[in-house]
């Protein structure tokens, strides 16, 4: 700017039209960038509405993870898994929103092993030889809904992100801050109680 | 049921839930596949998994709200 203040040559106009374009491309960045992050909310709602309990929470953090967004749109660097930028606002702001109350410590106590809710959905079917995708499908809508919620956040949010929101372990780890090793023991671990969760709730009521 | 093999059963739980996220390497993914020809035992625990996951995905799915994409929507940068 310098040079160009020092030049004869360059009038007062010419400044101007450089800022001008310069206004403009970062006007069109953020355009981009806006229509980019909206295209995706489909998916965050997604994620969020599993990560708290009621649809208005979920509401409310995807407008506020929207609104910080289109504030620091500048931080997000372009070319990289906006989605994973995304979720990162929104699990940083409900961490901010003190709904970790119900966190619970890496140890639980020691849960049904993995093959648990299988036997016990089997041992529930009339014909015991019923192929697996049938015997899944004994399981009900709210049960599952309500077995989801009842696993403890910090199990959750992996689930909630690496099988509802199709994250790979790294963009999960990312999201979260936390290493890759904690989201895979995370993981099988929050699995286990959901398993165990959809036994008691879904089938443990013994019919 | 086939007769499980214990040891292999303990790796291939091991590989489980990475095998399904498709996470593992691609050693990993013949060791596991190698093991799922051989195992019927693991076999159905993998295809019940498998489809528990699918199924939970499904379920749990709740539209977004169309109110709340055009509040969203409200929220870009008004153009000048």
């Amino acid at each position: 700017m310098t040079l160009l203040l020092a030049s004869p040559d360059v009038s007062e106009e010419t400044i101007d039209s450089v800022a001008a374009r310069r206004i403009a491309a970062e006007a069109r960045d953020r355009v981009r960038f806006e229509e980019e992050a909206l295209g995706l909310s489909d998916q965050v709602y997604r994620v969020a509405r599993r990560l708290v309990s009621s649809k208005e929470e979920a509401e409310d953090l995807v407008q506020d993870t929207y609104a910080r967004a289109f504030r620091s749109w500048r931080s997000y660097t372009p070319g990289t898994n906006l989605r994973a930028w995304l979720l990162r606002i929104l699990t940083n702001l409900n961490i901010d929103r003190g709904r970790r109350s119900q966190r619970a410590p890496d140890t639980q106590p020691l849960e049904e092993g993995d093959y648990f809710l299988y036997n016990k959905l089997e041992e529930t079917t009339a014909d015991g030889n019923q192929d697996e995708e049938r015997v899944v499908e004994r399981l009900s809508q709210d049960s599952i809904v309500e077995a989801l919620a009842a696993v403890p956040h910090n199990f959750r949010d992996v689930i909630v992100l690496v099988d509802i929101g199709d994250f790979t372990y790294a963009d999960a780890a990312q999201i979260l801050d936390i290493p890759v090793g904690t989201v895979m023991s995370r993981l099988h671990r929050g699995r286990r109680i959901l398993k165990s969760e959809l036994a008691t709730s879904a089938v443990g009521g013994g019919d | 049921m086939g007769e499980p093999q214990i040891d292999l059963c303990l790796k291939c739980e091991e590989l489980l839930q990475p095998y399904l996220d498709r996470e593992l390497n691609a050693e990993e993914l013949l060791e596991a596949e190698r093991h799922l020809d051989e195992c019927g035992f693991c076999r159905k625990r993998y295809r019940f998994e498998e489809h528990l996951r699918k199924y939970v995905r499904q379920v749990v799915d709740e539209p977004m709200d169309p109110a709340l994409k055009a509040r969203l929507a409200a929220l870009r940068t008004p153009l000048v």
